[in-house]
């Protein structure tokens, strides 16, 4: 019944949201740690309605309990489709959930305005869990990491056994020779890219990046100092057209979706390597069912520039964070970290196929190539894409597409994003 | 109450006033007064909810809304920055893609008409097969967008039917929903797919009102198909023709963005966006409200002007009755 409220509730906080704000500046502080504690706790996320997620929010809940026996604790699972949307709304009118989940990068950081900084109290989970940066903003910790996420270059072992290549390739030119290879020997295409939604240049950018920027550039670029005009940066770009050029991608790249449609084509073979994720969908798991958990192997991004060195990109993937309004911060600080206990979290990453964010528990076993992510998670480094706000992210997925339909050169390209990204 | 007593030419008010009388006549004329009075104020009374729900639900928001895109986003809420957000509308190629795309539909509403029209026509003349096909055409008009979007998707895919059976007889594949310069065609023929079975229920009602023995002398003096259409049908379908234009124009204007939504995303390259969806982009992806409240004034004043002519050409073609 609770559910069925939801759309008209929805479309009076959109009417409202739409007009409220102008009245109200955002400046003004709404909630304080001295009002009375909070008897409920909302919490907006579009994972707690999995059954996937049902031990870890029950472990989660137990745990909360103990620490607040007197504070009810409300899930709302939302579509992730219209999540932010949705969320969008509630945060205009500032009645919201008190506890929120996020995904890492540019849309918590757009939102951190109305959000509390955790920093005092998560303090004791800092060295425990992995992914931090994904979720701060200026120095302030905004939300508390629940999973990884990265961009490992899947390859399929099968495929490379019937093209008689040995080991995956270290340097791009070697790369582009085992691609000519793969296709004769089976006729699978080079890269699966799904760029409808033009969500293709992210995962390549992160994908391939460690081994084109040199290792300062790279730290610069996470750090805010983007060298737009550095020839690696060109580069990279260069490469993704030449995937095009040299069709070295699945047919009709630009019209299909890519967490629909795309993983299918990996998954049957079509295509040699694919640029997945590490944490919820196209990743190990999926791609293992089909293949065969054995036959999948993922490769360190092939080395252009002398002295990159190739590195496995991940963040924070998904997180809980808490509104500046919750009346009571402490108690919802408190579920956050309830939500983020090595035990609970053991529970998501086996259930949920997902590389948690806690360091001391061990990731599934029942895939080889889960080691092999996990090996790399030391050296590896902020993908480079998440350090980019949406709105440079949204404009490089348009470019990609002119990109591989020849309607954009690379350098147009790189100049639109240079300027988008110092405006931002 | 009687009235009997005035004249009936007169109103109780005047006649009051011209006869101050005794008390009793006072008294009634008093009554009559007040009645006078609660029979002004009735029609205000009466008219009092709708006009209320008009003005805290509609123009109220409407003027937050406007006062809203006024406003600045992310730390700049709620403070006053005047015309920003319009000047970066207008300096958004993307938003000019979404208003040039607006153009395009208006463009291409003659064909949206013309195929529903020219369908009827068909079925009206009876054609071999005209039961089933009106059923069959009136069949699409019943689906969702999402679920046509969703149909469409998978018709259209580069590795789709479509494009197998292109390839069996000799063509090229072409990438329907990823080439900008098909996909934005993709999309409106899609749209008219999906909508014109209504279109065409409308031109069938339009034609029961035809005037059959205008036709059978058409045919008497010999006429071939396409002289009876232009000289006899089309005329006699004047209004008929307006009304499918003017809802149809709104059709397009107001509900593609599910079909966007499911089909291309606004894709590629941004070759598909309409106002609404970039609205729709801007305030939830975006976190740009105050922007998303800029768009959406300009498309209510884009709806407002063409609404304004549809209603105009609505009330020529009812004059011409």
């Amino acid at each position: 019944m609770k559910r069925t409220l939801w759309p008209g509730v929805v479309v009076l906080a959109l009417t409202v949201a739409a007009c409220g704000s102008a009245t109200r500046p955002a400046s003004t502080p709404t909630g304080s740690a001295a009002a009375a504690p909070a008897s409920k706790l909302v919490v907006w996320d579009w994972k707690s309605g999995e059954p996937y997620a049902k031990t870890y929010i029950e472990k989660a809940k137990a745990d909360f309990a103990k620490k607040h026996p007197n504070v009810t604790v409300e899930f709302v699972p939302q579509p992730f489709e219209q999540y932010y949307t949705l969320l969008g709304a509630a945060m205009q009118t500032k009645t919201g959930p008190d506890v929120m989940l996020f995904n890492g990068g540019g849309q918590i950081r757009d939102r951190a305005d109305s959000l509390l900084p955790l920093d005092e109290y998560v303090a004791e989970d800092k060295s425990r869990l992995a992914g931090w940066e994904a979720f701060a903003k200026d120095g302030k910790t905004y939300g508390a990491p629940v999973t990884l996420q990265g961009h490992p270059i899947y390859y399929n072992k099968a495929l490379y056994e019937k093209a008689g290549i040995t080991a995956p390739a270290t340097t791009w030119d070697e790369f582009l020779a085992n691609c000519d290879k793969l296709k004769k020997a089976t006729g699978a295409a080079c890269f699966a890219l799904g760029n409808k939604e033009g969500i293709g240049p992210q995962f390549w950018l992160s994908g391939m990046g460690s081994g084109v920027l040199t290792p300062a550039e790279y730290d610069d670029w996470i750090a805010g100092k983007r060298d737009w005009k550095s020839p690696h940066v060109k580069k990279i770009f260069e490469m993704f057209k030449e995937t095009g050029d040299k069709k070295l991608n699945n047919e009709g790249a630009n019209s299909t979706a890519m967490f629909t449609d795309i993983f299918s084509v990996f998954n049957t073979g079509k295509a040699a390597h694919i640029i997945g994720l590490m944490s919820d969908i196209g990743h190990w798991k999926d791609f293992g069912e089909f293949i065969g958990p054995d036959k999948v192997g993922i490769m360190l991004a092939p080395v252009v520039t002398d002295g990159a060195t190739p590195s496995l990109p991940y963040d924070g993937g998904i997180g809980y964070a808490v509104a500046k309004w919750t009346k009571d911060p402490k108690a919802a600080a408190d579920l956050v970290r309830s939500l983020t206990t090595t035990d609970a979290l053991s529970s998501f990453s086996a259930e949920a196929g997902a590389i948690a964010s806690d360091t001391t528990i061990s990731a599934p076993q029942d895939a080889p190539v889960v080691g092999e992510i996990v090996a790399q998670l030391k050296a590896g480094k902020p993908a480079l894409h998440v350090a980019m706000d949406s709105k440079t992210i949204d404009l490089m997925g348009r470019l990609s597409q002119k990109l591989l339909s020849g309607s954009a050169t690379v350098d147009e390209a790189v100049e639109e994003l240079a300027a988008s990204d110092q405006e931002n | 109450m009687s009235t009997r007593n005035t004249s009936p030419t007169v109103r109780p008010e005047i006649s009051g006033r011209a006869a101050a009388g005794g008390t009793k006549e006072r008294s009634r004329h008093g009554a009559a007064r007040r009645r006078g009075r609660s029979e002004r104020f009735a029609p205000y009374v009466l008219i009092a909810p709708a006009v209320l729900i008009i003005v805290a639900l509609r123009l109220y928001p409407l003027a937050l809304g406007v006062n809203f895109s006024f406003t600045g986003d992310g730390d700049a809420n709620g403070t006053a920055v005047g015309f920003a957000n319009y000047l970066e509308l207008l300096d958004d190629p993307l938003f000019q893609t979404a208003l040039g795309n607006v153009g395009l539909l208006v463009l291409l509403l003659p064909v949206a008409v013309a195929i529903p029209g020219l369908l009827a026509t068909f079925i009206f003349l009876k054609v071999p097969g005209h039961r089933f096909f009106r059923s069959v055409y009136f069949f699409p008009a019943v689906l969702s967008p999402v679920i046509v979007g969703a149909i469409f998707n998978l018709m259209l895919a580069f590795d789709g039917p479509l494009n197998e059976f292109l390839g069996v007889i000799g063509l090229g594949p072409v990438d329907w929903l990823g080439d900008p310069g098909v996909a934005k065609f993709a999309v409106v023929g899609v749209q008219i797919w999906a909508t014109f079975g209504m279109a065409l229920v409308v031109f069938l009602a339009g034609f029961a009102t035809l005037d059959a023995s205008l036709l059978d002398a058409a045919r008497v003096d010999g006429a071939s198909l396409r002289q009876s259409i232009w000289h006899v049908i089309i005329p006699s379908l004047s209004q008929t023709i307006q009304f499918v234009f003017v809802t149809t124009m709104i059709g397009m204007l107001t509900s593609m963005f599910g079909l966007l939504y499911v089909m291309t995303s606004g894709g590629p390259e941004g070759s598909t966006y309409l106002p609404e969806y970039y609205i729709w982009i801007q305030q939830g992806q975006m976190n740009r409200p105050a922007l998303a409240s800029a768009a959406s004034t300009v498309l209510f004043l884009i709806m407002l002007v063409v609404g304004l002519l549809q209603i105009s050409v609505l009330r020529r073609a009812g004059r011409e009755d």
